[in-house]
């Protein structure tokens, strides 16, 4: 559906969290970010109680847009925050803030969310989330915790680490050339 | 993003989108999900503390698909010296054959002082390019010549260089286009407002009234001490006297905490309103002639 399209049907009811994400998602596709946001937001305020899952991918979201439009990082961190506080027993926040600390080379927090994380990968509670959010899978996050742990002194567990990947997890080529990349220091 | 909706002799509908390099965050409903400042944040970028502004000028066809944008060429008079850049919130006029963005300028001094200011632009419409040719800016009237900031003074469509700059009570005032010079032309008694009616779109005829959108504020702050605001907007209805004749109740376009109307153009017996969401997204909105008729009506029965 075009922007005009959702815009008409959120106007019939204009408190209903799945039409506002629908319109921040089209908005996404066109890298309208700041619109994006905003209707992630009010899928988020408006949904919180009766749709857990599209709050929690709405923030997250929220997040994406705010780290494309750069120089946001406060805003970035604080939303994550939220959607961990939202759902702390899932993987997906923690996978974004590692990889947000990883990019602008906080290490040890990217670690530790990396960390994190990791505990609540093999959640078989997890349901799949009505948006895609860059997570790809519990690879992505042992990625952040390998690029990560070779710049806090833990180089073996590292390398170890992104042989692991690339021997045994099926992954989207960025992941697998950032492997190869990263085993090179080796 | 703010939108000013124009419609020319020739039928071109003409657009200019504000553009802002920052993004409003507002929390609704609940307000669950605070910014780290709070409910209601202007948030720009960390290490550029200005709020800027970009004017683009658009050409929508008859179904209000955008055909052309092109960023306005400002001239640079001079260096801005305050956090708020640019022109804001420029309404589109033309007037005597000459295309006008009117809107606040606050860069020109060190505490942000706000005031009105006619840019003059040449419209390429072959090569779609759009550049200021002249500025103004306009002083307030003698006798609120130390206000603050003016800002929102609304253009009367068929009345070149006049402007309502306050609602209820009415005052219409003339501006020079060509030099620094402003004055009351008349104030008209109203019956009270239930808030304070800040200007909104232009003033387009429609019959024997006089139409416009503005808008209303309800500003506070929560226990933390933090703002938070919500904006409606209300259609005003005057005779071609400008004698108040009404006012609508107030209203909103998509129930957004913050929404701003800042045109209104009459299109083959319709009117078209521009107005943004949160600054964040701009709409132009095609309301059937009925539809304007049955608010005018409501707002009729308005008593005071």
């Amino acid at each position: 559906m075009s922007v005009e399209s959702l815009v008409i049907d959120l106007s019939l009811n204009t408190s209903d969290p799945i039409k506002n994400f629908a319109l921040g998602e089209e908005y996404e596709k066109l890298k309208q970010h700041a619109s994006a946001a905003g209707f992630f937001l009010r899928a988020a305020d408006y949904g919180y109680k009766s749709q857990p899952l599209l709050t929690y991918t709405s923030l997250l979201k929220m997040a994406l847009c705010w780290s494309r439009q750069n120089d946001r990082n406060a805003t970035v961190i604080n939303t994550l925050h939220h959607a961990i506080a939202f759902m702390p027993g899932r993987p997906e926040a923690y996978f974004l803030l590692a990889r947000h600390y990883e990019r602008n080379k906080e290490w040890q927090k990217a670690f530790t969310f990396s960390e994190l994380g990791l505990q609540f990968t093999i959640a078989t509670k997890n349901s799949p989330l009505p948006g895609y959010v860059e997570y790809n899978g519990p690879y992505c996050l042992m990625f952040e915790k390998a690029v990560s742990g070779w710049w806090i002194g833990r180089k073996e567990e590292s390398k170890a680490l992104f042989q692991h990947l690339l021997d045994d997890h099926k992954m989207a080529p960025e992941y697998v050339y950032g492997c190869l990349n990263n085993m090179k220091l080796f | 993003m703010n939108p000013s909706i124009f419609i020319e002799d020739d039928g071109d509908i003409l657009v200019n989108v504000r553009l802002v390099n920052y993004t409003l965050y507002i929390s609704e409903q609940d307000e669950r999900f605070f910014s780290p400042w709070g409910p209601l944040t202007y948030l720009h970028p960390e290490k550029d503390q200005r709020l800027t502004t970009t004017n683009y000028f658009c050409r929508l066809d008859k179904n209000l698909n955008l055909q052309n944008s092109t960023q306005v060429k400002m001239l640079e008079l001079h260096k801005p010296i305050w956090e708020f850049h640019g022109l804001e919130d420029a309404r589109v006029v033309r007037w005597n054959g000459d295309l006008y963005l009117i809107g606040v300028r606050r860069d020109t001094t060190t505490n942000g002082q706000g005031r009105m200011e006619y840019s003059k632009i040449e419209l390429d419409k072959d090569k779609w390019t759009a550049t200021e040719v002249s500025r103004v800016r306009v002083p307030a009237p003698v006798h609120e010549d130390t206000s603050y900031c003016e800002k929102n003074w609304m253009p009367i469509l068929d009345n070149p260089y006049h402007f309502v700059k306050w609602t209820m009570p009415t005052e219409v005032i003339w501006a020079n286009p060509d030099a620094p010079e402003c004055k009351q032309v008349f104030t008209r008694e109203t019956p009270s407002s239930p808030k304070d009616q800040r200007g909104g779109s232009q003033i387009v005829r429609w019959g024997d009234f006089y139409i416009a959108f503005t808008h209303e504020v309800a500003l506070w702050r929560n226990y933390l001490n933090q703002k938070d605001s919500v904006y409606r907007h209300r259609l005003v209805v005057w005779d071609k006297d400008f004698n108040f004749k009404g006012l609508s109740k107030e209203f909103s376009f998509l129930d957004v905490k913050i929404e701003f109307c800042v045109g209104a153009a009459v299109y083959e017996d319709d009117l078209l309103i521009s107005f943004s969401v949160a600054d964040n997204a701009a709409f132009v909105m095609r309301t059937p002639r009925h539809v304007i008729n049955e608010m005018i009506t409501e707002a009729l029965a308005y008593v005071g």
